[in-house]
């Protein structure tokens, strides 16, 4: 329980996902302490719920690095930890932040208060008004709603997923149903104008190409087909695994305009290789949602007096830093790195007693 | 396919015609051709294909291909194109563009001729002429003037095939 109703820190993080958790520690590793909030009652964020897709070596797909980062963060007593806490309000105090915090119910079904993973996680008893000197937003991303392109059929076709389901359907221990014939389709709310969503999303051909390889080897008598525009490059490692997926999957480069419900399961319409119209039938349709600004991107602008930043995402402020993907799409590695770096000027806005600067990390 | 043999202005002619803006929004993703009915009849006609031939300046293979005028204009593209392309305007401003290069399907002279010279693509005979005077109007006759008057002989007489813009 927090009996506290006012509260000073160096630097309050807000969510504790992968790029919150980066952050404290950094921090921490700087000798700076810090206060971590989340409004929901548990910390690691999307990544969390992710299945490891090694087949016989890592995969890289960064699942597991969640385990280590909450691991870490509970050893480290510089980091003070209130789950269930949603910040409303901040006032600029000086060259830093006064942010009031109010307690989040527990959603249904869960029982953190009684069975914690870690016993850092400790729900926000009452309002908090905290003192920081400097703040730093990684609320994460939201994941696009694959019902709002409702001829993907998601929703309305039996056998039509997204990429979230087949996640916790493999994490949960393994294919749905028997699904041999299994089809992905790209960019499922990504580089599309007419949803407003012009940027790639940069994660989703990574970790839809490693569940459809971990797909086939469940399932070593299953078929994957992979419906794409093009597949991003993640450097030299991934090049190599590409080839032996392309050798392995069935690659189309068409993104299919429709699929409808058929005899045994969904029917994806697709250009065929001479250009034409084709129908196919599959068991499973997995949808390669993208990522989309964070729900509360609006209130924090409004809070802290930001400008809202590329595509609508978060982007840094007087005494406000952006990590992870709160400031665009980016892969858990990659928020890592993005966390350690607004870390790092957190420091030097507190060393400078001053806003950090906006771009580049200048030498200490 | 040599760089040499592509004109890069191609596109942006497309873009400014009428209803072509959209060319430049394309990526070649392929949902219009798996909706596009005359692909379901025609396998040689494929949308995507001749969007991304026009994008890469590819100009006279495309004015000249038969398969432009095969689009119905149905907007089966246009419904389904993540890009707002708006496929079938953009391959109307195409159509355009090659019947001024001179690249119209003879029918399609044809039936300009015909209009031009006759103001109408229907004979008119006797029968129509007294279902007009029961309703009281005024006769009408084969070949009025006025229709070459009202479009102008020049811009109503077609350029025969192959004479270029
Ligand atoms: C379907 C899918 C699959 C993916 N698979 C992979 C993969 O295999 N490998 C990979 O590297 N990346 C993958 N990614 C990307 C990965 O999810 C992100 O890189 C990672 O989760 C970003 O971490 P984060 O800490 O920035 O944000 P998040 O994980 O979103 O964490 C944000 C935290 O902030 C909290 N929060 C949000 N709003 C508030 C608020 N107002 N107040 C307080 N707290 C708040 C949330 O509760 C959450 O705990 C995938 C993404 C998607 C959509
Ligand atoms: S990462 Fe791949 S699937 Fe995702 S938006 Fe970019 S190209 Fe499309
Ligand atoms: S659907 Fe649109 S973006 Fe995709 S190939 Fe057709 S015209 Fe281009």
């Amino acid at each position: 329980m927090c009996p506290l109703s006012a509260q000073n820190t160096p630097v309050l993080i807000i969510g504790g996902g992968v790029a919150g958790l980066t952050a404290a520690l950094e921090l921490d590793r700087r000798g700076l302490p810090s206060l971590l909030v989340d409004k929901g009652p548990r910390l690691g964020g999307q990544a969390r719920g992710f299945c490891c897709k090694a087949l016989v070596s890592c995969a890289r797909c960064g699942a597991c690095r969640v385990g280590d980062l909450l691991e870490q963060v509970a050893r480290r007593p510089g980091i003070q930890v209130l789950t269930q806490a949603l910040p409303v309000a901040a006032q600029r105090q000086g060259p830093g932040w006064e942010v009031t915090l109010i307690p989040q119910p527990a959603p249904e079904g869960s029982a953190p208060a009684l069975a914690p993973a870690l016993a850092m996680e400790r729900p926000l008893a009452q309002r908090l008004v905290v003192q920081a000197g400097a703040v730093i937003l990684a609320v994460g991303h939201q994941v696009f709603d694959p019902a709002r392109k409702s001829r993907l059929g998601h929703g309305r076709v039996p056998g039509v997923i997204s990429a979230g389901q087949l996640e916790q359907a493999l994490a949960q221990g393994g294919l749905p149903g028997q699904a041999r014939r299994i089809a992905f389709i790209q960019c499922v709310g990504s580089r599309d104008q007419v949803l407003g969503r012009l940027y790639c999303s940069r994660v989703c051909c990574g970790f839809a190409l490693r569940l459809a390889r971990l797909a086939r080897h469940l399932a070593p008598e299953s078929a994957v087909t992979f419906f794409h525009m093009d597949v991003q490059d993640y450097g030299q490692a991934w090049r190599a695994e590409l080839a032996e997926m392309r050798a392995d999957l069935r690659f189309i480069r068409a993104i299919p305009g429709q699929v409808r419900r058929g005899q045994e399961g969904p029917v994806v319409a697709y250009a065929g290789e001479g250009g034409q119209p084709q129908e196919e039938e599959f068991d499973l349709v997995v949808l390669a949602t993208g990522l989309e600004p964070p729900t509360a991107a609006p209130a924090f602008n409004e809070m802290f007096g930001l400008q809202p930043g590329p595509e609508g995402f978060l982007a840094p402020g007087a005494g406000v830093l952006v990590a992870g993907t709160a400031a665009g799409p980016r892969s858990i590695a990659e928020s890592i790195e993005h966390a350690a770096l607004a870390a790092a000027q957190a420091g030097l806005h507190l060393a400078a007693g001053q806003p950090a600067p906006r771009g580049e990390v200048a030498h200490a | 396919m040599r760089l040499n043999d592509c004109d890069p202005g191609f596109k942006q002619e497309i873009a400014r015609e009428p209803g072509g803006q959209g060319i430049q929004a394309c990526f070649a993703c392929a949902a219009c051709t798996a909706r596009c009915p005359v692909g379901e009849l025609k396998p040689e006609y494929d949308p995507r294909r001749l969007l991304r031939l026009a994008v890469l300046g590819r100009r006279e293979e495309v004015l000249a291909s038969p398969l432009i005028w095969l689009c119905c204009s149905c907007q089966s593209c246009s419904e389904v194109c993540p890009q707002d392309v708006r496929c079938s305007d953009v391959l109307t401003a195409i159509k355009n563009l090659a019947a001024r290069a001179g690249y119209a399907p003879p029918s399609g002279q044809a039936m300009a001729r015909q209009l031009a010279a006759h103001g109408r693509l229907l004979t008119v005979g006797e029968f129509e002429n007294e279902k007009r005077a029961e309703l009281g109007l005024p006769p009408v006759s084969e070949e009025p003037a006025d229709y070459q008057a009202i479009l102008g002989a020049e811009a109503a007489a077609p350029r025969p095939a192959g004479e270029g813009a």
